[in-house]
Order: C-alpha cells, then structure tokens, then sequence
C-alpha cells in the first residue's frame, strides 16, 4: 500500500502501516467496549449497518485504540488490513498466489494470510459483494483453531495472537441474492451501525467538516428528514458521510442550499420525482 | 245611394244562401264605401266579393271577412290595388277558402306594417307552404294570422328566408313547423332587430342539417345568445352558421355549449374570441366551437395574455402544421400538447401535478406514512368536515385545496402549497394532537384538575332527563367539557395552538419562514372588518392579528386596553421555544378567563374608542394573567346589543383544526387495529361516541345530511368506522366507497365485506388523427384475479404431463451457465498449465513477452423478468374447432355489444355439460406450462389478464406478480382466468410497461397472448373507426421498445394479417397457426426471445 505524504513518497508494506494520529470517532453506542471484548476474545465482528454510518471509521478507531495489545506502545495501533469486496474477489485474491518471477515463481501472500502472520485487524468490507465460494474460506479462521488453509501450497497458518476478522455487512440491499448465508454470519458476533442521533450526528458533521455549528444542526435535522422517505423511492437514507460532505462544502462558502443539492439530493436518487420532494426539504430547512 | 240600394236588392238574397250574417255585413260593407267609391267601383267591388262567396264550398267565410275589411283597407289603398287584393283572396279561396279568409283578416294589420304593393308577394310566401293538404293549409292559414306579428320584427325578405326554413321543415313534421312558426313572432321579437337575420341564417343551416334541432334552437337560442355580448352576436350566429353548413349534425349542440362557455366570459372579450373562432373555422369548424367551449376553463387558468399564446399555439398547429385533428384535440383540451402548454403557461399550481412531492415531502418532514387528498374528497366523506378549500389534517391525511392560484408565479403557488402543508404536517409533527389531558408545559402548569373539580357539568348534560355522564373519550373532549362555551374555548384553542406552530414551524424551518411571513401577512390583510364583531370575537380576532405577526392591524376599544394587554402578554408564553400543547391549552383556559369578563356586544357608540394597538406589542413580556381575578376589571364597558359568540374565520392556509376529531379518529384507528391507545381509556361505546360527536363543535350535524339526528349520526359514525378501518393509502382506493349504508338504528358493526381492492392508474392514449397523446385517458384498475379451484391447475398439469416435462428438460438446459472462463489473463485466479507451458517455451525461445497464463471465471448473472399478459376478452369464449366467428364482426360486435353478449351466454348455456375447448382454456394450459417452465428456469415472471369497458374501466387482473411467489393462490387465480368484455389493449400494455419498469432485471420481455385485433367501446373516435386501437397498439408497443422492454405478440387471429402488420411494424409477432399449438409454442417462443 503506497500513502503520499506531503515531503515525499514513502512505500510500506500493509502490515506495517499504523496509523499515525488518532482517527476522530464518536462512540454512539457501547460500541467500543463490544469491540474490545470481542478483540479480547477473539470473537470475530460482523458490522452491520447502511454505507457510510461509520464502520470503516469505527475499525479504524479500533485499530488504533488497541494498540496496547501488541505491548508495543510507540508503534501505535494494531495493524488494520482492509479489503473491499467486489463480486469478482477470488479465494487466491485474499491468500495469495504464485507469481512467475523471471525463470522462477514466487509465493505471495494475500492480505488474509499477511493478517493472519503479523496479528492484524482483517477488515473484510461489504462482504456481500464476494462470491459465496470466496466466503467460505475464512470459516476454519472462525473456529476456535483460527486456521487459515492456504491449498496451494498444503498449508496451513495458524493466526497470530493480535489477529480478529472484521466484517461490514449492509442488510440494507435486502435482495436473495445478496444476502449473507447463513452458515457465515453465525460465526460473528453483530454490532449494529444505525445513523446517529441528531445531536450527535451534527457534532460529527461539525468536527469533520469544520462547518458552523448551526449549519451542521440543520444539516443533521435535514438527515432527519430524508431517511423518513427510506423504502418511498429511496433506497437508503442519507449517509452521514454524504452529511460531513455537504457541510465541507458549506465550510468552503458554497449556499447551502446548493451544496446539498450536489452533495445531498443528486446524490442519493435519480428519481426526479424524489429528487424534487428532498429539494422541497431543504430549501424548507435553509434559509438560502 | 241609389246604386248601393241597388246593389244591396241584387246581391241580398243570393248572400243570403250563405249566411244569415252575409247580407248585413255586405250592406255595412256598403255602407261606409259608397262615400269613397264611384258606383262603377262599388260595383265590381260588390261583384268581387260574391263571386268570392260562390267561389267554394266555404268561400263566403272569406267574403264575410272581405266585406268586414273592405271598409278598413279602402281608404289606405287605391282601388287598382283594392281590386288585386280581391283578386288574391279568390285566387287563394281556390286553394283554400281558410287560407283566403286568413289572408283577408290579417290584411288590415299587414297594412300598418307593409306598402300597399307588398300585399301580393306577402299573400305568394303564405301560398308557398301550401301543398294541397290541409296540414299544409292550416300552416299557410297560420301563417297569414301571424303575419302581422312576424312583420312587426322581420323584414319582408327576412319573412321570405324564414318560409323557407319553415317550409324545409314540413318535408320532415308539419308538428315542428307549426311549432316553429306559432312560437316565431315571440322568438324574434326577442332578440335584437340586427341579430335576426344572422338568427334565421342558422336556422337554416339547423334545418338543413338536422331539422329535429330547429325547435330547440327556436326555444332556447334567445336566451343562449343573450348571454353574448350584444354587437357579436350576429357574427357568433354567422360562425354557428358555417360551421353546422360544414359539419353537420353537431352545429346546434356545439353552438349551444360555446354560447354557455362564452356566458362565463368576460363580455368585453366575446368579440375577439369570436374573431379567432372565426378565424380557426376557416381551417376547422369544428376547432373554432372547441376553442369556445374550452375557453372559460383555460380562463380560470390563465391570465388574458397567457391565454392568447395558449389558443395562438393551437392555432399554429392548424394552419401551419395543418393538422386539423391536431387542432381539435387540442381545442378539445384532449391532447398532451394542449395540457402541457396549459400547465407551462399557468402560474396556477394543481394539487393533482404537484401532490406526490408534496406527500413526500410530508412524509419526511413527519416520518408518517402521509396522504396527500383534495378538499374536495374530504367533504364527501362525512366525517365532520365541512368547509372546502381549506387545508386541514385527520391524523393521517392532510387535505388541501385543489390548486393555489394566489399569486402571478407558479414557484409562488407552489410555495403556498408547502406553507400549507408545513403547517399541518407541523400539527402532527409538533403534537397538536396529543395533548395529554393534565399535563403540565413547559412554561405552565397544569390546572385543568384542579378546575374539573370546581367545575358544574357542561351545561348540555343539566337537564333531568338528560342521560349521566358517560366518561370523556379523548383527552381533548375531557379538557373541552371543563368550559360552558365549547365554541369559545375551540376558537381560542385553535387561535394559540396556530400560533404555537407557526411559531414552531419558522424556528425549525428558517427556509420556509419568509413565505410563511408574507402568507400571514397576506392573511391579516383579507381579514374581516373587527369593529363590526361582537367584543368576545373581537378579543378572539385580535389575538388572530398579533399571532399572524401584525399587531398593527390590531383595533381595540381603548376602555378595555388591559384585559387585551393581559392575552397578548399569554399569547406570547406560547410563542418561547419549547412550549407544547399542553402550554397552548393552558393559555387558551387562561384566555377564556379573561374573555368571559367581556360582554359580547356590537355597540356603535364605542366608535371612537376603537384603537389601534401597535406601539407597545413587540415589548409586551411573555406572561400568564395573575391568579385571582384582579381588580383592573372597573371600566366601565359601554352598554351595547348583546350578539351571539361565533369564531372569526381561519385564516386559509392554517385550515381547519380539529383536535377532539382528529384525537377520536386516532383512538378509532388503534382501537381496530386491537390496540388501545392510552391505557386509562377503556375502549369507547357507541354511546360515548354518540355523546361526544352531538356535544363536538366541530361537528355540524345539520350541515351533513337531512333527517334525523339519530340517522344522521348513525351515517356519521359508520363514515367515521371506514375512516378508522381503512389506512391510508394514497394510490388506493376502494371501490364503491360512498355509499352510505348506514342503517339507521344500527350500532356501527364492522365493516361489510371488503370489496375488491382496486389500484387506479390513469395512462395517455395515442389519438394518431391528432399525432398526439390524449392525456390521462385511460383508467386501469389492476386488482388480483379471483381465485378458483386449486384442483384445474393440477389437472392440468397431470393432463400434459409429458409436455410438462418436455418443456421443464428444455428450460434446464438453457440454466444459465453460471461461471465463464476466461483465459490469457496477465493476473487470475489461478494459472492455466497450457499457456504457462506455452509462455516458458516462447520466453525460452526468446519471444512472447508478455506472461498472460492466468485464468479467471467471470460469473454470468441471469436477469430476466418476463411479463405476459393475456387477452381476456369476450372473444376468447369461441371454441377452437369453429375459429371462425359466427358473428359478422364488423356490424354485430362493434354496434351492440350487449347483442353479442346475449349470444355468447346462451351458447354457454348449451355447452355447461361438456364443454368444448375454447381459446381461453388454451391460454390458460399455456400459462401453467410457462409457469411450469419459468420455475425451472429461475426468471422473474409475471402473469396478468385484461379486458375492460371503455376507457375509464380497463381491467387489469394479476394472476401472479413480478415478484410474486408462485403459491397455490396463484395457481388458484389461474383457473379463474375467463372471457370478460373487451380488448383495449394500449392502456393494459401500458400499465405492464410500468410494472416491469419498477421491477428491476437486466433483460425485461412483455409477451402480448391475443385472439384478434384490440377493440372496445369507444376505442376509436367513433363507433366504426378500427385504426385508432390498432395504431394505440402500436404506440403502447413503441413505447415498451423505448423503455428497454422487448415486446412480443401471439396472436391466434389468422385473418389478422392485414392489420397486424401495421400494429406490430418492427415488434416481433407470430401468428400461431394450429391454435392447439399454442401451449407447445409460447415456452419455446419464449426460449428464443429471452436467448438474447
Ligand atoms: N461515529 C462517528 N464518528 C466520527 N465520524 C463518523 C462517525 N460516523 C460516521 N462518521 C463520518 O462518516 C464518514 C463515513 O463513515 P465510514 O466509516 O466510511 O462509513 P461506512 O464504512 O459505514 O460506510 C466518515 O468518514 C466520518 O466522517
Ligand atoms: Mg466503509
């Protein structure tokens, strides 16, 4: 994974990235403390909740709060290995594959299996989006053994102490095909992301966009209001991070009013009729 | 002298023969001419009128008249002219002697109107309706009688034109042309000398084109062009004239319609409407009436300038498209053209166009499943409201008025119509309706107990054999029955929790808050005038003001200055953030306090001391009113007549408030859906209902129905029952709702059987003579088929089993191969020995660079959904062995379906034992092999039926939904597929282009099963045309190509190539030729089709 930093260009292995400040996270719930007992406990994490509720952010948080776990206090944070899940993401994707190498092939290992050998977090995020057969796979690392077979080679790994599997889950796309099976998600332990109570919501949207306190209020009363059209032409509410967008446009001096319309109303439908009545909202909310 | 003796000796006893009156009238006669005419003349004058007595058998009547008018008309007229006149009469006597004698009788008249040398053309326009007969005699006789009058208001030419359409008339009912003729003089006499030439014009052209209109245009055309500006009318008559020459039949009827729709017009504009008519009739007669007809309605839409490019538009289409159909429809106001450029020019805002935003947008601002209805429906319900146009909620409805058209934009409108809906989406959303009764505010406490226990019962319960008191239903009923005056306390509840929501409403909303300021403002302008109100409604009108932000317009007797002081100050407490109803009905109990130590009088003497009340408003502090009653009360209030207390009005956009409804109809609903709503509330009787909707003053009994109170409630409360029994949703409705079955002495009992449920959707029809769309034409109701018995479905299929299983095998070969591989991949899952083998020997070799050994399987999704919808038309009933109809198709079927009906019944009738195999029962082995296949398969499918009558009446049957499991309901309602009534197709085409557009899939086929060409009442523009449904077929289909949809039709017609061709065009059909084949053929069809 490659980051750029402002100096320079700097290349590290997944494994070692850390973060390096604390990410900013609002607990809403008991969220934290599931989490640590879970990480305690080695209970593998399913997060369930509708895209941009602040899963990856809370994983992130997490990663970086446990740090104690390592015993190493100056590196901060356990390793966090993500993963995006799509619908073509095959088994040797996550553990790895041989490589042709001038005359020779080479082993290189997937991100599940460099998580497994260094104790990281394994983010698995949407993993509906993977194909079923992929799925199965991290079961054995759900049992008690927490193994991870790797065929190719007649393997078979043995996670580290700090290792946990994570996944997000979006029950929100109900559709059969695009449902979690049922042998998979009864190996998780469930935390539930909703969206956030208004006031809450509206501390988020302030402290990341840096938008008046005023307009995030309102920016969260809107959010309020678009998910009460949830299943009326709406597939799903607003996000709140389509919330924290808006209101850094806000911050940048766009009209509200226009900002949530780019980041707000065109973004969450196509449907003009939808698109209209959320329009109706906001100008009802602001003022211009 | 000696002649006239002569004369009387000669002729006197040859007279007397006819009459014993003949003699002494021709001696009178003699008498008073002898002094104007020589003997010789008095002779032939005497001869003329005894060979007139001999001339027939009744002549003499016609000499006795001769001889009375003789006298009158001789010194009028020479004697050449006296004896031509004689000469007429004969001549006529030899037609008729009443004829003559009618004519003789009405000469003396004649000649005040007519010169001398008029008489003979006056007597040949009498002789011409004269055919010989005596009904033509006894017309000709009337029409002499009524001469003189009909010359009093019509020229001689005009009389001349007016016998001809007279006349034209008796080749059709002497009856009518007596009529016509008896009913003229009063006819023409009432319309303006200039008009009744241009009057008798058209008239003929009615006669002309159909005479059976003439007596109706005779009686009621005065009155109808009465009503057009006076110096047009003759030009309006000349534009009726032209068009009914070139169309027809419909010239009367459409020149009545426009005369009413130009009644509704401003007279100043009647003269340039008629000009444009007159213009567009040039091109099309029949758009120069439609433009009249529709005008007054695009009146109430547009301004005048709005209108003009509205009806140029139209214009346009005809002389420079030159389309003519295009025109008329447009005219007509049935074209989406029309529509769209209404809409488009129109500042005026229709609930119709704008109401799914607004229920949205209701529905988010409550988080409640929200209906958005008109007025207009709310009053038709019976459940306690009563004013239309305005804005009101029931908890799960907000009603508003059916379009806004306050202001000049239509943005403005609109806004209005969000004003209105924030207020009361605001009502449910800042809990107007819950007040819970006790309560304490956020700024007051909560006295209510406190004053329920020195409260005496409501005044209505005192009486002795009034019944005890049964407990309060709602929280609001019981906070209610704390105060004498019900009306009182409703008004003033209403006034501060208004106050409290629009005070609300512009705090959360700051978006809406100007709008909301400039429709109060809007409001306090309009408001009626305070000082002629009683001082209680005056007290309650103010506080209105002040809560509408004007506190200027606020006019108050100085005398009692504090007490208005003291309820504006409580008025305020209301207005802090926070405060809830339970504040409001705190206020409004404070309020009342100090309302009651207002005499309610109208007093002319407190004129002067009405003041303003601005300077000090703004700093009044938020305050409730000391406890005791304090003793400021002194001044002394002029004395003055004592009024009854009524409410001042609402303000529009606030509407109508109904809390203790609203709270009984929520208890209602909880109360069906065996829920209870507050624990304290056992589940109400009949009897408390009763109590409390005859104490409710927001109920006006009397205003609802006639009859007695008791049926009158009954008819309430079942209305009240449906009310609460039936969620609202928008889109449904049920059907046969409104009829009001309240028994009278019934307890209100469950609901009766539920009806079919019914979902309306309107579509467009494609009027191809227009090359438009009539918009919202048609009106689908799709509702589940009905179900039969489980055990055909089965049969069925145990019938058919090796084609069943037949078919299943070739559908599960065509599964989807669910996984591709793909190979020569630079990255995959895995490598591919074979170009990894290849790789190393090229690379060894020294060639092929590139390592591409990987291979991956790409997955491959199956996502069809298929729509098939069948013909369930009357016709589907023939049995297959005699494809060929008995019935001449053309004549029969289209002129008097219920003929056909008749047949069809009385053939199933003989075929109940055994019946033969018709062509719906092949549709429905058909739709049992599919559905057989399709689960086999995995698709998504739908299975639908129509058929109909009439545009407003398509039926629309769901055997199985989209995304519908297959169950044994389904296979049910399979069995009760049936021939019905007809074949519309376009708009049941239509409605499943809509259904598989809400269902999402990647490839979508609509499969079209039919037995011959669409047709149905009306289905064309008139009863023969057969090419409108054909290229509405047409149309549907292209727009199902449009929408992504691959369209496809079976057909079974085989004479149907003719027409086929022109409604499929480029869409895929077949024509199944061995109709027995038809189970076999639709599963591989559809093979093929969903191939691709
Ligand atoms: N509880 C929270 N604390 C801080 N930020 C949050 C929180 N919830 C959501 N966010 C914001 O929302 C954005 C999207 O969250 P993210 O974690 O990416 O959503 P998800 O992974 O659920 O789709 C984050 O970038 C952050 O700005
Ligand atoms: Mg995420």
């Amino acid at each position: 994974m490659t980051i750029t930093q402002p100096q320079a260009f700097k290349q590290i292995a997944v494994e070692e990235f850390r973060l390096t400040e604390e990410p900013f996270y609002l607990p809403i719930n008991d969220e934290i403390q599931l989490f640590e007992q879970a990480y305690e406990r080695q209970i593998p994490v399913l997060l369930k909740g509708p895209t941009g509720a602040g899963k990856t952010r809370f994983v992130e948080y997490m990663s970086w709060r446990l740090h104690e776990h390592l015993g190493d206090k100056s590196n901060e944070g356990v390793p966090l290995i993500t993963v995006a899940c799509h619908e073509d993401l095959t088994a040797s994707d996550l553990v790895g594959r041989y490589l042709l190498e001038g005359d020779n092939t080479r082993w290189i290992d997937g991100p599940i299996t460099r998580a497994v050998k260094v104790g990281a977090i394994c983010y698995l995020d949407e993993i509906v989006e993977a194909r079923k057969d992929t799925t199965v796979l991290i079961h054995p690392l759900t049992d008690y053994r927490r193994l991870l077979p790797i065929d190719k080679r007649g393997e078979l790994l043995e996670a580290a102490d700090g290792f946990l599997l994570v996944m997000s889950y979006n029950p929100g796309y109900q559709s059969a095909l695009k449902d979690l099976k049922h042998s998979t998600r009864q190996r998780f332990i469930a935390i539930e992301f909703g969206y956030p109570p208004r006031d809450q919501e509206a501390e988020i949207i302030r402290v990341e966009s840096l938008c008046s306190a005023e307009d995030a209020q309102e920016l969260a009363k809107l959010a309020e209001k678009v998910r009460n059209l949830k299943e009326h032409g709406l597939a799903e509410g607003v996000s709140t991070r389509l919330l924290v967008y808006a209101g850094k446009l806000i911050a940048q001096g766009i009209a509200p009013r226009r900002a949530c319309q780019v980041a707000i109303v065109w973004a969450l439908t196509d449907d003009l009729e939808v698109q209209r009545s959320i329009e109706e909202v906001v100008t009802s909310i602001f003022e211009n | 002298m000696t002649s006239t003796q002569d004369l009387i000796e000669r002729f006197t006893p040859e007279l007397r023969g006819f009459g014993a009156s003949l003699p002494d009238e021709f001696a009178a006669a003699l008498g008073t001419l002898e002094r104007r005419l020589t003997p010789e003349q008095l002779e032939a004058w005497a001869d003329q009128g005894v060979k007139l007595a001999h001339h027939s058998l009744r002549s003499w009547e016609a000499a006795a008249e001769y001889f009375r008018a003789s006298p009158e008309i001789a010194p009028r007229i020479d004697f050449d002219t006296l004896v031509e006149w004689g000469e007429t009469a004969a001549e006529l006597a030899s037609s008729s002697a009443l004829m003559s004698a009618a004519y003789v009788k009405a000469t003396p008249a004649l000649l005040d109107l007519l010169p001398a040398e008029d008489l003979t053309p006056l007597a040949n326009l009498g002789e011409r309706l004269c055919r010989g007969n005596w009904k033509s005699i006894s017309l000709s006789s009337l029409f002499y009688s009524t001469s003189p009058a009909l010359l009093g208001v019509l020229t001689l030419s005009a009389l001349d034109e007016f016998v001809d359409v007279i006349d034209a008339l008796t080749e059709r009912s002497y009856e009518l042309a007596t009529a016509c003729l008896e009913t003229a003089a009063g006819v023409f006499g009432q319309l303006e000398a200039d008009d009744r030439e241009a009057f008798l014009r058209f008239a003929r052209a009615v006669t002309r084109a159909s005479w059976a209109d003439t007596r109706l245009y005779f009686e009621r055309g005065p009155r109808l062009l009465q009503a057009v500006e006076s110096g047009q009318r003759a030009d309006f008559l000349d534009l009726a004239a032209r068009v009914t020459t070139e169309i027809g039949r419909q010239g009367y009827p459409l020149f009545a319609e426009a005369a009413t729709s130009l009644a509704q017009m401003d007279p100043a504009d009647h003269g340039d409407m008629i000009r444009f008519a007159r213009r567009l009739a040039t091109g099309s007669p029949t758009s120069a009436m439609e433009y009249l007809k529709s005008a007054p309605f695009v009146r109430s839409r547009l301004t005048p300038e709005q209108m003009e490019r509205w009806s140029e538009a139209g214009r346009d289409i005809l002389f420079i498209e030159r389309n003519a159909e295009g025109a008329e429809a447009y005219f007509r106001l049935e074209s989406t053209r029309a529509e769209d450029s209404l809409a488009a020019l129109s500042a005026r805002v229709e609930l119709s166009s704008v109401g799914t935003t607004l229920r949205l947008y209701a529905k988010a601002l409550t988080g409640e499943q929200i209906a958005v209805r008109s007025t207009e429906d709310l009053v038709d319900r019976g459940i306690g409201w009563v004013t239309e146009s305005v804005a009101t909620t029931e908890g799960t409805s907000i009603y508003l008025p059916p379009y806004v058209n306050a202001y000049e934009e239509q943005r403005a409108n609109f806004i209005a119509y969000k004003v209105f809906t924030t207020h009361q989406t605001g009502r449910l959303e800042f809990g107007a309706f819950s007040y819970r009764y006790g309560e304490p505010g956020t700024y007051t406490g909560g006295t209510v107990l406190a004053r329920e226990a020195n409260t005496p019962p409501p005044s209505h319960l005192e009486a002795s054999d009034a019944p005890q008191k049964l407990a309060a239903v709602t929280p609001m009923q019981r906070y209610f029955d704390l105060f004498a005056d019900r009306t009182m306390i409703a008004g003033l509840f209403t006034v501060v929790e208004d106050t409290r929501i629009d005070q609300v409403v512009s705090r959360e909303y700051s978006g809406i808050r100007e709008a909301l300021r400039r429709l109060q403002s809007y409001e306090a302008n309009r408001r009626p005038d305070v000082r002629s109100m009683g001082l209680q409604a005056a007290f309650v009108e103010n506080l209105l003001r002040a809560s509408l932000g004007r506190p200027d317009t606020i006019m108050w007797p100085m005398p009692l200055q504090s007490l208005l002081g003291q309820g504006l100050a409580a008025l305020r407490v209301i207005e802090q953030p926070g405060a809830t109803v339970q504040d409001s009905a705190e206020v409004a109990t404070a309020l009342y306090d100090i309302m009651e130590r207002i005499p309610n009088i109208v007093s002319d003497m407190l004129k002067d001391d009405w003041v303003a009340y601005d300077e000090d408003y703004l700093s009044i502090n938020p305050m409730m009113p000391g406890g005791g009653g304090d003793g400021d009360m002194g001044p002394l209030v002029p004395s003055g007549e004592e009024v009854a207390f009524q409410n001042p009005p609402q303000p529009e956009f606030r509407g109508d408030f109904k809390p203790e409804l609203v709270q009984l109809l929520m208890q209602l609903r909880l109360q069906q859906q065996g829920l209870q709503g507050d624990a304290v509330l056992s589940p109400m009787s009949a009897e408390q209902l009763k109590q409390l909707l005859e104490n409710s003053v927001e109920i006006t009994i009397s205003e609802m129905a006639e009859g007695d109170l008791s049926s009158t409630l009954g008819l309430f409360l079942s209305n009240l029952e449906k009310e609460a029994g039936t969620p609202q949703t928008d889109q449904k409705t049920q059907q046969g709702e409104q009829d009001g079955s309240g028994g009278v002495e019934e307890e209100p009992g469950p609901m009766e059987d539920l009806p079919v449920e019914v979902t309306w959707k309107y579509y467009d029809e494609w009027d191809f003579r227009a090359g438009d769309y009539r918009p919202r034409w048609c009106r689908v109701g799709e509702r589940l088929g009905e179900e039969g018995e489980l055990d055909y479905y089965d049969d069925t299929l145990r019938k058919n089993h090796g084609l069943v299983m037949e078919t299943r095998r070739q559908f599960e070969i065509m599964r989807p191969e669910t996984f591709r591989k793909i190979k020569r991949l630079e990255d995959g899952e895995d490598v591919d020995i074979d170009a990894a083998i290849e790789f190393i020997v090229d690379k060894r070799a020294g060639t092929g660079p590139l390592g591409r050994i990987y291979w991956r399987r790409n997955k491959i999704e199956r996502d069809v959904a298929v729509a098939f919808l069948l013909d369930m038309s009357a016709s589907t009933d023939e049995e297959i062995e005699k494809q060929k109809p008995k019935y001449d198709q053309d004549d029969d079927f289209d002129d008097d379906p219920r003929k056909y009906f008749q047949w069809l019944a009385q053939r199933r009738a003989k075929q109940a034992l055994e019946p033969p195999k018709r062509i719906v029962d092949l549709e429905k082995e058909s739709a049992i092999l599919i559905i057989e296949a399709l689960e086999a398969i995995g698709d998504s499918y739908g299975i639908y039926g129509f058929s109909g009558y009439g545009r407003d009446n398509v039926e629309y049957y769901v055997i199985k939904d989209l995304d519908e499991e297959l169950d044994d309901s389904v296979r049910r309602r399979v069995d009760k597929i049936e021939p019905i009534r007809s074949t519309r197709m376009g708009p049941a085409i239509r409605h499943t282009i809509w259904k598989l557009q809400e269902f999402e899939a990647k490839v979508k086929i609509l499969i079209l099963v039919s037995d011959g060409r669409p047709q149905d009442h009306g289905y064309g523009r008139d009863r023969t045309e057969k090419e409108y449904a054909v290229h509405d077929t047409h149309q549907a289909l292209q727009e199902a190509k449009r929408a992504g949809i691959t369209p496809f039709l079976i057909t079974v017609d085989k004479e149907g190539h003719d027409y086929l061709k022109q409604m499929m065009d480029d869409v895929g059909y077949e024509v199944v030729d061995n109709i027995e084949s038809l189970p076999r053929r639709l599963p591989s069809l559809y093979r093929s089709l969903a191939a691709e």
